[in-house]
């Protein structure tokens, strides 16, 4: 079954995010494996300051802030795309 | 196999920055390299 692609992310780093409740992570060697016990999707996150970021999102007063604490300058437009497709995924949801 | 086919399936998303590299940018095939979603529906016996 092919998976659809996912909407357009309503992703504002402004706002507050956290791990989904319903994620799973797993850690690997590439990153970690996210399980949604919800719609059953599993995402691959490819990095290890990926993992650190969704999963410290919740410390942070807003999604910016932790990408300027944990994620060096140079790679956070591309950090903030990766966190937009994980809102679209509903691996991340808005607090 | 029918419904029963382990058929992983990437995104169109990703699809789209493998098949046409002429459009894509490094920082668009790292960004897909971010990120990669699979189904697991159809696959039997892994629940």
């Amino acid at each position: 079954m092919a998976v659809p692609a996912a909407p357009p992310a309503v992703f504002d780093a402004g706002l507050g995010w956290r791990k989904h409740p319903q994620i799973a992570l797993r850690d690997e060697s590439f990153g970690a494996l996210a399980y949604h016990f919800g719609n059953r999707r599993l995402t691959f996150l490819k990095s290890r300051p990926l993992v650190e970021l969704v999963a410290s999102l919740e410390r942070y007063e807003s999604a910016q802030q932790a990408i300027d604490d944990l994620v060096p300058p140079h790679e956070h437009e591309r950090y903030r795309r990766a966190l937009a497709r994980l809102a679209a995924s509903e691996v991340i949801d808005v607090r | 196999m029918g419904s029963c086919a382990m058929t992983p399936n990437q995104t169109a998303e990703h699809d789209q920055a493998v098949e046409d590299p002429t459009e894509t940018t490094d920082e668009l095939v790292s960004d897909d390299l971010l990120v990669e979603e699979v189904s697991i529906d159809g696959m039997c016996g892994v629940y």
